[in-house]
């Protein structure tokens, strides 16, 4: 790693920690500032006074704000987000229970995300204004329009529950369970064992929430990647090698899409934050117990310190994102370096 | 490209100015191609929606939460019994049928049952708990499919039938509780269009004005308020909906709310990104040394040249917040269950979609598609149509 690459890596992660306080702080605002008592809100309306007043000493809601925020930004420096208001552990354990699930929704549907988007997007910049041009984003615009969890649904009608082919919903079928949790994702800890009917079950559960997951977000993947092999196509070095008589089919998927695909990583970056609101829905859809499921049982539970540290969570997970992605984005580049 | 007389388009200045504005726009097909018929393609669903939100009084065949019918009701069919207890039939003529409890609906009035839909429809969510609640005497009629009668006499030899085929058909068929979906289809339009339309309003207004001023003024102010924009469009939106809806309680202002809050960035971006461009412009420049106040330069010169884009962005964040909006509504977080809503319509039809109730789940999906799609359309041939540069993005 030369030293150049190091510098940008330091600067990379130094940015990031005004962007995490930001974001926890905007988390503050809208839990603690905005008009809204989190006592009330959890509570509803007909709790008496002292059960008002005790959840509010509880939480340290009686406290001054800046004394508040003091103590939420010295909780989240400590990855401790306090204790679950109905089970009585610590919510960061409750996260550790759950965040694994999200993850391995998360991979799988940007994989299908990746591999859907970026073929059909480059094939559709290289059939530019014709036919299949315009029939490409047009289905990319219907998907991205699709309601996320209804196509969900439509998946779990036809192929769940329609046909039997794929299991409606849950992470493994009942009496099933992983002998040793690793990463607490199960395809990936069933590799790791070797559990095969485990490995198996588990990615019959996996493929309806990834492709409905990956697929809505194909939709917009595919623009990028159309609007960015445009942009490339126009470049000199692709009009040099069409003069050479390099083949279209080569130009395109070789020395094309290998240069559009610095835009499109930093792209996927910036659609890390629609991956984590499309996996809530997909979760929800799919009752698949991760980061997404956590946030709205718990709300219904009225757990308002795992609800808070969840999302919260939230905010790490999408300020580490973009850390890696910059940092993917300096070992793709070489230009780019402080 | 000799013959210039043949093409179509150098010919249209020249009649351009004895036409009018629906002319032009029809000409437009001319100029535009393609982008023109998705436009136009996207503006009729739109307009078709906005027609039925406008009259869903009129169209609306039943009242949305009434409940018309037996639960369950494929679509197309409509022949219901009424049911009742045998020798209790409280009714004698149909005209006494607004004085008794007709499945959960207590029927007194006749008119709009939604608070008591509110405080009772909970226990009557099943058909079952219906017949339990026929055989305790809570609910003096139900109303079944006519196919399920002769099952349901066999197994519940005190039922009678009092009448038949009184129902009418449903076009899409009834909910869980009986409803008429056509009827919620239409009235949900309006929910639908009212949050996303003044969510996207608010967070327009934010948005541009934040936009213009950070663009313009630039320096510190600038910076923190684009890092803090940043900060909230690389945060998952629909979590941050969630969020604030969770602490604003549930209620249509308070969903656009929160989901303005969502998108005022995009709007800041766009609307900042064009103004540190436009402001570099060799006539901004020239107003600017003929001594025009900064605010003049901004509300004359800047200002009406950011509206294309924003006009663009407005379209695309529509889409984006009626999915949001009903993905709210799906989570069970949006809108207070006695205001007919798409989203919470399917997180309803979802609980009975291994029992095979398909029409429950799959028609409100197509009208939110249809919607989003509209505006999308709209949106991106409306981004080529007005601002050829902003395509590339």
């Amino acid at each position: 790693m030369s030293s150049a690459l190091r510098r940008y890596i330091v600067v990379r992660i130094l940015l990031t920690i005004p962007m995490l306080l930001i974001l926890v702080s905007l988390v503050f605002v809208v839990l603690r500032v905005l008009p809204g008592d989190p006592a009330l809100a959890i509570l509803r309306e007909g709790a008496s006074d002292e059960q008002l007043a005790s959840f509010r000493a509880a939480l340290g809601l009686d406290q001054p704000l800046h004394i508040q925020y003091l103590n939420f930004i010295s909780g989240v420096v400590r990855f401790d987000f306090g204790e679950s208001m109905t089970r009585s552990i610590p919510v960061i354990d409750e996260i550790k229970t759950f965040f694994p699930a999200t993850m391995e929704l998360a991979i799988a549907g940007m994989f299908i995300t990746t591999v859907v988007g970026i073929f059909s997007g480059a094939f559709a910049a290289q059939h530019r204004k014709k036919a299949s041009d315009y029939i490409i984003r047009i289905l990319s615009i219907i998907l991205y329009s699709l309601p996320i969890f209804w196509l969900g649904l439509m998946l779990q009608m036809s192929f769940g529950a329609g046909l039997g082919w794929l299991p409606v919903s849950g992470r493994l079928s009942p009496g099933m369970t992983p002998e040793q949790t690793i990463t607490g994702m199960y395809t990936i800890d069933a590799i790791l064992t070797g559990n095969w009917p485990l490995f198996k079950d588990a990615i019959t559960h996996l493929i309806m929430p990834a492709i409905t997951l990956g697929l809505v977000l194909a939709g917009i993947f595919t623009r990028l990647t159309r609007a960015n092999m445009l942009d490339v196509l126009e470049q000199d070095f692709i009009t040099a090698g069409r003069a050479r008589g390099l083949k279209e089919r080569v130009l395109v998927y070789k020395h094309g899409l290998r240069n559009a695909f610095i835009p499109i990583v930093t792209l996927l970056g910036l659609q890390f934050a629609l991956l984590l609101a499309g996996a809530i829905l997909t979760e929800t859809t799919f009752s698949w117990p991760g980061m997404g499921r956590l946030v709205i049982d718990r709300i219904y539970d009225r757990d308002f310190t795992t609800v808070q540290g969840a999302i919260l969570f939230f905010a790490l997970m999408v300020a580490g994102a973009s850390l890696i992605v910059d940092i993917l984005y300096g070992f793709l580049d070489p230009r780019i370096r402080y | 490209m000799t013959d210039t007389t043949q093409n179509p388009i150098q010919a249209l200045p020249a009649d351009l100015e004895n036409i009018g504005i629906l002319q032009r726009l029809w000409r437009g097909r001319i100029w535009y191609g393609t982008e023109w018929y998705i436009t136009v393609f996207g503006g009729l669903i739109l307009a078709v929606m906005i027609t039925m939100t406008i009259f869903a009084p009129l169209i609306a065949p039943y009242d949305p939460n009434d409940f018309v019918g037996a639960p369950f009701t494929a679509p197309g069919k409509g022949q219901q019994a009424l049911l009742a207890r045998a020798g209790q039939s409280p009714i004698t003529d149909t005209a006494d049928l607004t004085d008794v409890v007709i499945g959960v609906q207590r029927n007194r009035n006749g008119g709009n049952l939604a608070k008591e839909l509110g405080a009772k429809g909970k226990r009557y969510q099943t058909e079952d708990e219906l017949l339990a609640g026929l055989t305790s005497g809570e609910v003096d009629l139900i109303f079944v499919n006519q196919d399920l009668v002769p099952e349901l006499l066999a197994a519940h030899p005190d039922f009678e039938i009092v009448a038949e085929k009184m129902g009418h058909r449903f076009a899409l068929g009834t909910d869980n509780l009986g409803r008429d979906i056509v009827s919620r289809l239409i009235w949900g339009a309006r929910t639908v269009l009212q949050v996303a339309l003044s969510s996207a309003l608010f967070s327009s207004v934010i948005g541009i004005a934040l936009g213009l001023i950070s663009g313009f003024v630039s320096g510190a102010l600038d910076r923190v308020v684009s890092l803090i924009m940043d900060s909230i469009y690389s945060f998952p939106g629909l979590l941050l909906a969630i969020a604030m809806v969770t602490m604003l309680g549930p209620g249509l202002f308070n969903v656009a709310i929160a989901v303005s809050v969502i998108y005022v960035p995009t709007f800041f971006r766009v609307v900042r990104g064009q103004v540190l461009s436009i402001k570099e412009e060799l006539y901004v420049e020239a107003a600017r040394s003929l001594g025009a106040k900064p605010i003049t330069i901004l509300s004359k010169y800047i200002f009406p040249n950011v509206i294309p884009s924003v006009v663009v962005v407005f379209s695309l964040n529509v889409a984006d917040a009626i999915l949001t909006e009903a993905g709210l509504s799906f989570v069970g977080l949006g809108l207070p269950p006695d205001i007919p809503d798409w989203g919470y319509d399917l997180s309803k039809g979802h609980s009975f979609l291994v029992a095979g109730h398909w029409w429950m789940i799959t028609f409100p999906g197509i009208m939110i598609t249809l919607v989003a799609v509209g505006f999308s359309l709209l949106g991106e041939g409306l981004s080529e149509i007005l601002n050829p540069r902003l395509v590339k993005n």
